[in-house]
Protein backbone atom coordinates (compact mmCIF):
# COMPACT_ATOMS: atom_id res chain seq x y z
CA UNK A 1 0.00 0.00 0.00
CA UNK A 2 1.42 3.29 -1.06
CA UNK A 3 1.23 5.93 1.63
CA UNK A 4 -1.09 8.83 0.87
CA UNK A 5 -1.83 12.26 2.29
CA UNK A 6 -4.63 14.72 1.64
CA UNK A 7 -4.09 16.62 -1.59
CA UNK A 8 -4.85 19.87 0.23
CA UNK A 9 -1.62 19.37 2.22
CA UNK A 10 0.37 19.59 -1.01
CA UNK A 11 -1.68 22.50 -2.34
CA UNK A 12 -1.34 24.64 0.78
CA UNK A 13 2.33 23.82 1.16
CA UNK A 14 3.05 24.87 -2.42
CA UNK A 15 1.07 28.08 -2.08
CA UNK A 16 2.90 28.90 1.12
CA UNK A 17 6.28 28.09 -0.41
CA UNK A 18 5.62 30.50 -3.28
CA UNK A 19 4.33 33.19 -0.90
CA UNK A 20 7.39 32.74 1.30
CA UNK A 21 9.92 33.09 -1.49
CA UNK A 22 8.25 35.63 -3.75
CA UNK A 23 6.40 37.57 -1.05
CA UNK A 24 8.64 37.50 2.01
CA UNK A 25 12.23 36.69 1.02
CA UNK A 26 12.68 38.15 -2.42
CA UNK A 27 9.70 40.48 -2.73
CA UNK A 28 11.65 42.92 -4.91
CA UNK A 29 13.71 40.35 -6.79
CA UNK A 30 11.33 38.05 -8.61
CA UNK A 31 14.19 36.43 -10.59
CA UNK A 32 15.82 35.25 -7.39
CA UNK A 33 12.51 33.95 -6.02
CA UNK A 34 11.90 32.14 -9.30
CA UNK A 35 15.31 30.49 -9.19
CA UNK A 36 14.76 29.21 -5.65
CA UNK A 37 11.30 27.86 -6.44
CA UNK A 38 12.66 26.18 -9.56
CA UNK A 39 15.54 24.69 -7.54
CA UNK A 40 13.13 23.21 -5.04
CA UNK A 41 11.21 21.65 -7.94
CA UNK A 42 14.47 20.37 -9.43
CA UNK A 43 15.37 18.43 -6.28
CA UNK A 44 11.88 16.93 -6.12
CA UNK A 45 12.00 15.91 -9.79
CA UNK A 46 15.45 14.40 -9.35
CA UNK A 47 14.28 12.23 -6.46
CA UNK A 48 10.92 11.30 -7.97
CA UNK A 49 12.64 10.18 -11.17
CA UNK A 50 14.67 7.62 -9.21
CA UNK A 51 11.52 6.26 -7.61
CA UNK A 52 9.22 6.23 -10.63
CA UNK A 53 11.75 4.72 -13.07
CA UNK A 54 12.70 1.94 -10.70
CA UNK A 55 10.66 -0.82 -12.29
CA UNK A 56 11.23 0.22 -15.89
CA UNK A 57 13.72 -0.80 -18.54
CA UNK A 58 16.06 1.95 -19.65
CA UNK A 59 14.83 4.51 -22.13
CA UNK A 60 16.48 4.14 -25.52
CA UNK A 61 16.11 7.75 -26.60
CA UNK A 62 14.96 11.21 -25.55
CA UNK A 63 11.50 10.74 -26.95
CA UNK A 64 10.93 7.68 -24.78
CA UNK A 65 11.97 9.61 -21.70
CA UNK A 66 9.64 12.49 -22.59
CA UNK A 67 6.79 10.04 -23.21
CA UNK A 68 7.45 8.57 -19.78
CA UNK A 69 6.98 12.03 -18.32
CA UNK A 70 3.77 12.52 -20.30
CA UNK A 71 2.22 9.24 -19.27
CA UNK A 72 3.55 7.40 -16.22
CA UNK A 73 5.14 10.32 -14.42
CA UNK A 74 2.28 12.74 -14.97
CA UNK A 75 -0.18 10.05 -13.82
CA UNK A 76 1.72 9.40 -10.61
CA UNK A 77 1.94 13.07 -9.74
CA UNK A 78 -1.15 14.63 -11.32
CA UNK A 79 -3.45 11.64 -11.72
CA UNK A 80 -3.84 12.22 -15.43
CA UNK A 81 -1.66 12.11 -18.51
CA UNK A 82 -0.43 14.97 -20.61
CA UNK A 83 -3.12 15.69 -23.19
CA UNK A 84 -0.94 16.54 -26.12
CA UNK A 85 2.74 16.19 -26.98
CA UNK A 86 4.32 18.14 -29.81
CA UNK A 87 7.91 18.17 -30.98
CA UNK A 88 9.87 19.82 -33.72
CA UNK A 89 12.21 16.81 -33.79
CA UNK A 90 15.07 19.17 -33.13
CA UNK A 91 15.11 19.03 -29.35
CA UNK A 92 12.02 21.04 -28.45
CA UNK A 93 9.01 19.37 -26.88
CA UNK A 94 5.73 20.95 -25.85
CA UNK A 95 3.71 19.13 -23.20
CA UNK A 96 0.15 20.38 -23.09
CA UNK A 97 -2.07 19.83 -20.07
CA UNK A 98 -5.59 21.08 -20.73
CA UNK A 99 -6.49 21.19 -17.06
CA UNK A 100 -3.29 21.40 -15.07
CA UNK A 101 -4.25 20.12 -11.66
CA UNK A 102 -2.27 22.57 -9.58
CA UNK A 103 -3.63 25.60 -11.41
CA UNK A 104 -7.21 24.50 -10.91
CA UNK A 105 -6.79 23.63 -7.26
CA UNK A 106 -4.75 26.47 -5.87
CA UNK A 107 -5.89 30.03 -5.57
CA UNK A 108 -3.08 32.38 -6.34
CA UNK A 109 -3.78 35.55 -4.47
CA UNK A 110 -2.22 38.40 -6.43
CA UNK A 111 -2.90 40.85 -3.63
CA UNK A 112 -0.48 38.95 -1.43
CA UNK A 113 2.30 39.92 -3.83
CA UNK A 114 4.07 43.11 -2.85
CA UNK A 115 3.43 46.19 -4.94
CA UNK A 116 6.43 46.07 -7.23
CA UNK A 117 6.81 47.04 -10.82
CA UNK A 118 8.44 44.28 -12.77
CA UNK A 119 10.03 46.21 -15.66
CA UNK A 120 10.73 43.10 -17.69
CA UNK A 121 7.04 42.35 -18.09
CA UNK A 122 5.19 45.64 -18.40
CA UNK A 123 1.45 45.27 -18.58
CA UNK A 124 1.44 41.70 -17.29
CA UNK A 125 -1.22 41.47 -14.67
CA UNK A 126 -0.38 40.77 -11.07
CA UNK A 127 -2.37 37.55 -11.22
CA UNK A 128 -0.39 36.29 -14.21
CA UNK A 129 2.85 37.14 -12.44
CA UNK A 130 1.76 35.16 -9.39
CA UNK A 131 0.78 32.18 -11.52
CA UNK A 132 4.09 32.30 -13.42
CA UNK A 133 5.99 32.30 -10.15
CA UNK A 134 4.04 29.26 -9.01
CA UNK A 135 4.72 27.39 -12.26
CA UNK A 136 8.49 27.55 -11.74
CA UNK A 137 7.97 24.63 -9.37
CA UNK A 138 6.58 22.08 -11.89
CA UNK A 139 9.07 23.38 -14.48
CA UNK A 140 11.83 22.56 -12.00
CA UNK A 141 10.38 19.11 -11.42
CA UNK A 142 10.44 18.33 -15.14
CA UNK A 143 13.99 19.65 -15.49
CA UNK A 144 15.04 17.56 -12.49
CA UNK A 145 13.56 14.38 -13.93
CA UNK A 146 15.18 14.84 -17.35
CA UNK A 147 18.50 15.87 -15.91
CA UNK A 148 18.63 12.68 -13.88
CA UNK A 149 17.85 10.68 -17.01
CA UNK A 150 20.88 12.22 -18.66
CA UNK A 151 18.98 14.86 -20.66
CA UNK A 152 20.00 18.42 -19.71
CA UNK A 153 17.38 20.93 -20.74
CA UNK A 154 15.56 24.17 -20.02
CA UNK A 155 11.88 24.09 -19.11
CA UNK A 156 9.38 26.94 -19.18
CA UNK A 157 5.62 27.23 -18.82
CA UNK A 158 3.25 28.78 -21.34
CA UNK A 159 -0.06 30.01 -19.98
CA UNK A 160 -1.15 32.07 -22.97
CA UNK A 161 -4.24 29.94 -23.42
CA UNK A 162 -5.58 29.18 -19.97
CA UNK A 163 -6.93 26.86 -18.67
CA UNK A 164 -4.46 24.97 -20.83
CA UNK A 165 -0.95 25.01 -19.47
CA UNK A 166 1.94 23.97 -21.67
CA UNK A 167 5.44 23.03 -20.55
CA UNK A 168 8.11 23.74 -23.14
CA UNK A 169 11.22 21.58 -22.93
CA UNK A 170 14.34 22.63 -24.83
CA UNK A 171 16.94 19.90 -24.75
CA UNK A 172 20.49 21.20 -24.61
CA UNK A 173 22.71 19.95 -27.39
CA UNK B 1 29.08 -15.71 -0.48
CA UNK B 2 28.67 -12.06 -1.38
CA UNK B 3 31.96 -10.30 -0.75
CA UNK B 4 31.30 -6.84 -2.11
CA UNK B 5 28.52 -4.52 -3.22
CA UNK B 6 29.02 -1.16 -4.85
CA UNK B 7 27.14 1.83 -6.21
CA UNK B 8 28.81 3.91 -8.91
CA UNK B 9 27.47 7.14 -10.37
CA UNK B 10 27.07 8.01 -14.03
CA UNK B 11 30.46 9.68 -14.16
CA UNK B 12 31.99 6.55 -12.68
CA UNK B 13 32.17 8.37 -9.37
CA UNK B 14 32.04 5.96 -6.42
CA UNK B 15 28.90 6.48 -4.35
CA UNK B 16 29.08 3.49 -2.07
CA UNK B 17 31.20 0.42 -1.51
CA UNK B 18 30.91 -2.22 1.15
CA UNK B 19 33.03 -5.33 1.53
CA UNK B 20 32.03 -8.35 3.52
CA UNK B 21 35.42 -9.89 3.92
CA UNK B 22 38.88 -9.29 5.39
CA UNK B 23 40.46 -5.91 5.00
CA UNK B 24 43.25 -7.44 2.89
CA UNK B 25 40.84 -8.36 0.16
CA UNK B 26 39.12 -5.00 0.21
CA UNK B 27 41.67 -3.38 -2.08
CA UNK B 28 41.48 -6.27 -4.52
CA UNK B 29 37.72 -6.00 -4.53
CA UNK B 30 37.83 -2.28 -5.24
CA UNK B 31 39.95 -3.13 -8.25
CA UNK B 32 37.48 -5.78 -9.41
CA UNK B 33 34.65 -3.24 -9.15
CA UNK B 34 36.66 -0.71 -11.08
CA UNK B 35 37.35 -3.12 -13.93
CA UNK B 36 33.72 -4.08 -14.16
CA UNK B 37 32.84 -0.49 -15.06
CA UNK B 38 34.59 -0.89 -18.41
CA UNK B 39 32.69 -4.07 -19.08
CA UNK B 40 29.41 -2.31 -18.32
CA UNK B 41 30.36 0.51 -20.66
CA UNK B 42 31.11 -1.94 -23.48
CA UNK B 43 28.03 -4.01 -22.85
CA UNK B 44 25.70 -1.01 -22.88
CA UNK B 45 27.23 0.73 -25.88
CA UNK B 46 27.40 -2.36 -28.05
CA UNK B 47 24.40 -2.19 -30.39
CA UNK B 48 24.44 -5.95 -30.80
CA UNK B 49 24.02 -6.79 -27.15
CA UNK B 50 22.06 -3.80 -25.96
CA UNK B 51 18.98 -4.79 -24.07
CA UNK B 52 17.24 -2.14 -22.10
CA UNK B 53 16.94 -4.27 -19.03
CA UNK B 54 18.45 -2.90 -15.86
CA UNK B 55 19.92 -6.28 -14.91
CA UNK B 56 23.08 -6.80 -16.96
CA UNK B 57 23.81 -10.30 -15.79
CA UNK B 58 27.26 -11.76 -15.30
CA UNK B 59 29.80 -9.13 -16.30
CA UNK B 60 32.87 -11.32 -16.12
CA UNK B 61 34.16 -14.18 -14.10
CA UNK B 62 37.59 -13.90 -12.54
CA UNK B 63 39.57 -16.67 -10.97
CA UNK B 64 37.94 -16.26 -7.60
CA UNK B 65 34.86 -14.15 -8.16
CA UNK B 66 31.77 -13.67 -10.24
CA UNK B 67 30.80 -10.07 -10.91
CA UNK B 68 27.22 -9.04 -11.67
CA UNK B 69 26.02 -5.66 -12.87
CA UNK B 70 22.87 -3.56 -12.97
CA UNK B 71 22.34 -0.20 -14.64
CA UNK B 72 19.42 2.04 -13.69
CA UNK B 73 17.56 4.48 -15.89
CA UNK B 74 19.29 7.23 -13.99
CA UNK B 75 22.66 5.89 -15.14
CA UNK B 76 23.66 4.54 -11.74
CA UNK B 77 25.51 1.23 -11.61
CA UNK B 78 25.19 -1.44 -8.97
CA UNK B 79 27.90 -4.08 -8.81
CA UNK B 80 27.79 -7.34 -6.90
CA UNK B 81 30.85 -9.51 -6.36
CA UNK B 82 30.40 -13.06 -5.11
CA UNK B 83 32.63 -16.07 -4.47
CA UNK B 84 29.77 -18.50 -5.10
CA UNK B 85 30.32 -20.87 -7.98
CA UNK B 86 26.72 -21.86 -8.29
CA UNK B 87 24.70 -18.67 -8.68
CA UNK B 88 20.98 -18.65 -9.42
CA UNK B 89 19.76 -15.96 -11.77
CA UNK B 90 16.63 -15.35 -9.70
CA UNK B 91 18.66 -14.81 -6.53
CA UNK B 92 20.82 -12.15 -8.15
CA UNK B 93 17.84 -10.43 -9.75
CA UNK B 94 16.04 -10.46 -6.41
CA UNK B 95 19.10 -9.01 -4.76
CA UNK B 96 19.33 -6.13 -7.19
CA UNK B 97 15.64 -5.42 -6.91
CA UNK B 98 15.84 -5.01 -3.14
CA UNK B 99 19.12 -3.15 -3.42
CA UNK B 100 17.57 -0.73 -5.91
CA UNK B 101 14.67 -0.04 -3.55
CA UNK B 102 17.10 0.67 -0.72
CA UNK B 103 19.12 2.96 -2.99
CA UNK B 104 16.01 4.92 -3.98
CA UNK B 105 15.11 5.44 -0.32
CA UNK B 106 18.65 6.58 0.45
CA UNK B 107 18.68 9.22 -2.30
CA UNK B 108 15.20 10.35 -1.24
CA UNK B 109 16.75 11.78 1.90
CA UNK B 110 16.51 15.55 1.41
CA UNK B 111 20.01 15.90 2.85
CA UNK B 112 21.62 13.52 0.37
CA UNK B 113 23.65 15.39 -2.22
CA UNK B 114 23.31 13.83 -5.68
CA UNK B 115 26.65 12.68 -7.00
CA UNK B 116 28.19 12.56 -3.54
CA UNK B 117 28.75 9.43 -1.46
CA UNK B 118 25.80 7.85 0.29
CA UNK B 119 26.31 8.29 4.01
CA UNK B 120 22.99 6.95 5.22
CA UNK B 121 23.29 4.59 8.17
CA UNK B 122 19.90 3.12 7.33
CA UNK B 123 21.17 2.26 3.86
CA UNK B 124 24.25 0.50 5.24
CA UNK B 125 22.07 -1.51 7.61
CA UNK B 126 19.53 -2.40 4.92
CA UNK B 127 22.31 -3.51 2.57
CA UNK B 128 23.73 -5.77 5.27
CA UNK B 129 20.28 -7.25 5.76
CA UNK B 130 19.79 -7.83 2.04
CA UNK B 131 23.21 -9.48 1.78
CA UNK B 132 22.41 -11.55 4.86
CA UNK B 133 19.17 -12.85 3.39
CA UNK B 134 20.62 -13.50 -0.07
CA UNK B 135 19.48 -16.77 -1.54
CA UNK B 136 17.25 -17.59 1.39
CA UNK B 137 13.92 -16.88 -0.30
CA UNK C 1 -33.02 19.32 12.08
CA UNK C 2 -31.07 16.74 14.01
CA UNK C 3 -27.40 17.72 14.28
CA UNK C 4 -24.99 15.55 12.30
CA UNK C 5 -22.35 14.03 14.52
CA UNK C 6 -18.67 14.56 13.79
CA UNK C 7 -17.22 12.19 11.21
CA UNK C 8 -14.32 9.93 11.98
CA UNK C 9 -10.88 10.74 10.65
CA UNK C 10 -10.82 7.53 8.61
CA UNK C 11 -14.14 8.32 6.93
CA UNK C 12 -13.01 11.80 5.97
CA UNK C 13 -9.62 10.63 4.72
CA UNK C 14 -11.30 8.05 2.47
CA UNK C 15 -13.62 10.64 0.99
CA UNK C 16 -11.20 13.43 0.11
CA UNK C 17 -8.74 13.78 -2.75
CA UNK C 18 -5.44 12.17 -1.86
CA UNK C 19 -2.00 12.06 -3.44
CA UNK C 20 1.08 9.89 -3.11
CA UNK C 21 2.77 10.92 0.09
CA UNK C 22 6.17 10.97 -1.67
CA UNK C 23 5.32 14.16 -3.49
CA UNK C 24 4.48 15.81 -0.18
CA UNK C 25 7.44 14.37 1.72
CA UNK C 26 10.01 15.20 -0.96
CA UNK C 27 8.64 18.70 -1.55
CA UNK C 28 8.80 19.52 2.15
CA UNK C 29 12.31 18.09 2.32
CA UNK C 30 13.42 20.19 -0.64
CA UNK C 31 11.94 23.30 0.97
CA UNK C 32 13.80 22.63 4.22
CA UNK C 33 17.01 22.04 2.29
CA UNK C 34 16.60 25.24 0.29
CA UNK C 35 15.85 27.23 3.44
CA UNK C 36 19.03 25.92 5.05
CA UNK C 37 21.01 26.95 1.98
CA UNK C 38 19.43 30.42 1.81
CA UNK C 39 19.23 31.29 5.50
CA UNK C 40 22.25 29.33 6.76
CA UNK C 41 21.09 29.76 10.36
CA UNK C 42 19.24 26.78 11.84
CA UNK C 43 17.24 28.91 14.29
CA UNK C 44 16.08 31.14 11.45
CA UNK C 45 15.01 28.06 9.47
CA UNK C 46 13.07 26.79 12.49
CA UNK C 47 11.29 30.13 12.64
CA UNK C 48 10.41 30.13 8.95
CA UNK C 49 9.10 26.57 9.14
CA UNK C 50 6.91 27.57 12.06
CA UNK C 51 5.66 30.63 10.15
CA UNK C 52 4.97 28.48 7.11
CA UNK C 53 3.02 26.09 9.32
CA UNK C 54 1.07 28.92 10.90
CA UNK C 55 -0.02 30.25 7.49
CA UNK C 56 -0.99 26.74 6.41
CA UNK C 57 -2.89 26.13 9.65
CA UNK C 58 -5.06 29.20 9.26
CA UNK C 59 -6.10 27.91 5.83
CA UNK C 60 -6.60 24.26 6.73
CA UNK C 61 -8.87 24.96 9.70
CA UNK C 62 -11.77 25.85 7.38
CA UNK C 63 -11.46 22.57 5.56
CA UNK C 64 -11.16 20.77 8.86
CA UNK C 65 -14.34 22.33 10.28
CA UNK C 66 -16.26 21.82 7.05
CA UNK C 67 -15.32 18.18 6.48
CA UNK C 68 -15.39 16.97 10.06
CA UNK C 69 -18.80 18.43 10.84
CA UNK C 70 -17.46 19.47 14.19
CA UNK C 71 -19.06 22.47 15.80
CA UNK C 72 -16.66 24.63 17.71
CA UNK C 73 -15.14 22.74 20.60
CA UNK C 74 -15.37 24.86 23.67
CA UNK C 75 -13.45 22.36 25.71
CA UNK C 76 -9.67 22.32 25.14
CA UNK C 77 -9.56 18.61 26.01
CA UNK C 78 -12.02 17.85 23.27
CA UNK C 79 -10.04 20.06 20.90
CA UNK C 80 -6.81 18.19 21.53
CA UNK C 81 -8.52 14.86 20.86
CA UNK C 82 -9.96 16.22 17.62
CA UNK C 83 -6.55 17.35 16.44
CA UNK C 84 -5.02 13.99 17.20
CA UNK C 85 -7.74 11.68 15.96
CA UNK C 86 -9.37 13.66 13.17
CA UNK C 87 -6.99 16.42 12.15
CA UNK C 88 -3.85 14.35 11.67
CA UNK C 89 -5.84 11.53 10.13
CA UNK C 90 -7.70 13.55 7.54
CA UNK C 91 -4.64 15.46 6.36
CA UNK C 92 -1.65 13.20 6.94
CA UNK C 93 -3.40 9.84 7.07
CA UNK C 94 -1.96 9.00 10.48
CA UNK C 95 -3.40 9.10 13.99
CA UNK C 96 -1.80 10.78 16.93
CA UNK C 97 -2.53 10.33 20.61
CA UNK C 98 -3.04 12.75 23.44
CA UNK C 99 -1.57 12.37 26.91
CA UNK C 100 0.10 14.07 29.89
CA UNK C 101 -2.74 16.40 30.79
CA UNK C 102 -2.01 18.84 33.55
CA UNK C 103 -4.41 19.38 36.46
CA UNK C 104 -6.02 22.45 34.85
CA UNK C 105 -6.67 20.71 31.57
CA UNK C 106 -4.83 23.50 29.74
CA UNK C 107 -1.68 21.65 28.76
CA UNK C 108 -1.17 18.30 27.10
CA UNK C 109 1.08 16.32 24.77
CA UNK C 110 0.21 15.23 21.28
CA UNK C 111 2.28 12.22 20.26
CA UNK C 112 2.93 11.09 16.72
CA UNK C 113 4.67 7.81 16.04
CA UNK C 114 4.11 7.55 12.31
CA UNK C 115 5.02 10.77 10.52
CA UNK C 116 4.94 11.11 6.71
CA UNK C 117 7.02 14.29 6.84
CA UNK C 118 10.09 12.35 7.88
CA UNK C 119 10.00 9.38 5.50
CA UNK C 120 13.54 8.84 4.14
CA UNK C 121 14.94 11.70 6.24
CA UNK C 122 18.26 11.35 8.05
CA UNK C 123 19.56 14.53 9.63
CA UNK C 124 23.24 15.23 9.05
CA UNK C 125 25.39 16.08 12.06
CA UNK C 126 25.69 19.64 10.82
CA UNK C 127 21.99 20.22 11.50
CA UNK C 128 21.97 20.00 15.25
CA UNK C 129 19.30 22.33 16.49
CA UNK C 130 17.05 21.93 13.48
CA UNK C 131 13.44 21.08 14.25
CA UNK C 132 12.79 19.43 10.92
CA UNK C 133 9.02 19.04 11.55
CA UNK C 134 8.55 22.54 12.86
CA UNK C 135 5.87 23.18 10.27
CA UNK C 136 3.59 20.97 12.38
CA UNK C 137 3.84 23.14 15.46
CA UNK C 138 2.95 26.17 13.36
CA UNK C 139 -0.03 24.41 11.78
CA UNK C 140 -1.50 23.52 15.17
CA UNK C 141 -0.90 26.99 16.56
CA UNK C 142 -2.40 28.68 13.48
CA UNK C 143 -5.44 26.42 13.29
CA UNK C 144 -6.24 26.85 16.98
CA UNK C 145 -5.88 30.59 16.79
CA UNK C 146 -8.63 30.63 14.17
CA UNK C 147 -10.96 28.98 16.68
CA UNK C 148 -10.10 31.55 19.29
CA UNK C 149 -7.53 29.53 21.22
CA UNK C 150 -4.15 31.09 21.69
CA UNK C 151 -1.57 28.40 22.32
CA UNK C 152 2.12 27.80 22.76
CA UNK C 153 3.36 24.69 20.94
CA UNK C 154 6.79 23.23 21.64
CA UNK C 155 8.66 20.03 20.81
CA UNK C 156 9.44 17.70 23.68
CA UNK C 157 10.47 14.67 21.64
CA UNK C 158 11.86 14.46 18.10
CA UNK C 159 12.64 11.05 16.59
CA UNK C 160 15.03 12.62 14.07
CA UNK C 161 17.11 13.74 17.02
CA UNK C 162 17.21 10.30 18.59
CA UNK C 163 13.96 10.13 20.55
CA UNK C 164 11.45 7.33 19.99
CA UNK C 165 8.53 9.46 18.81
CA UNK C 166 7.42 12.99 17.91
CA UNK C 167 5.85 14.78 20.84
CA UNK C 168 4.39 18.27 20.85
CA UNK C 169 3.40 20.03 24.02
CA UNK C 170 0.35 22.19 23.45
CA UNK C 171 -0.34 24.80 26.11
CA UNK C 172 -3.53 26.83 26.07
CA UNK C 173 -2.68 30.43 26.92
CA UNK C 174 -5.96 32.15 26.29
CA UNK C 175 -9.36 31.16 25.07
CA UNK C 176 -11.66 33.92 23.84
CA UNK C 177 -15.22 33.11 24.85
CA UNK C 178 -17.85 32.79 22.15
CA UNK C 179 -19.56 36.14 21.74
CA UNK C 180 -23.30 36.24 21.43
CA UNK C 181 -24.40 38.08 18.32
CA UNK C 182 -27.06 40.03 20.17
CA UNK C 183 -26.33 41.93 23.30
CA UNK C 184 -29.02 42.89 25.78
CA UNK C 185 -29.85 46.56 26.14
CA UNK C 186 -27.81 47.51 23.16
Amino acid sequence: MVREVAESCVDTMLMEMVAMYSGRFYANKPELAARRIEAIGYQVGHQLSERYTMERPRFSDHLEAIKFICKDFWSEVFKKQIDNLKTNHRGTFVLQDNKFRWLSRVSIDPSSEKETEDPSTPGESKAAQAVSMYLYFPCGIIRGVLSNLGIPCAVSADISSLPTCSFVIRVKA
Amino acid sequence: MIVCVSVVGHQNNPLYIQSFTDADDALKLHHVVHCSLDVIEERVNNPKTTLNEAFLGLLYPTLNYKVYGYLTNTKVKFILVTTDLDVRDTDVRNFFRKFHAAYVDAVSNPFHVPGKKITSRTFAQTVSNIVGSYGLN
Amino acid sequence: MAPVGPRSGDAIFSSIDRVNAELFTLTYGAIVRQLLTDLEDVDEVNKQLDQMGYNIGIRLIDEFLAKSGVSRCVDFKETAEMIAKVGFKMFLGVTASVSSWDADGTCCSIILEDNPLVDFVELPDTCQGLYYCNVLSGVIRGALEMVSMKTEVTWTRDALRGDDAYELQVKLLKQVAEEYPYKDDE
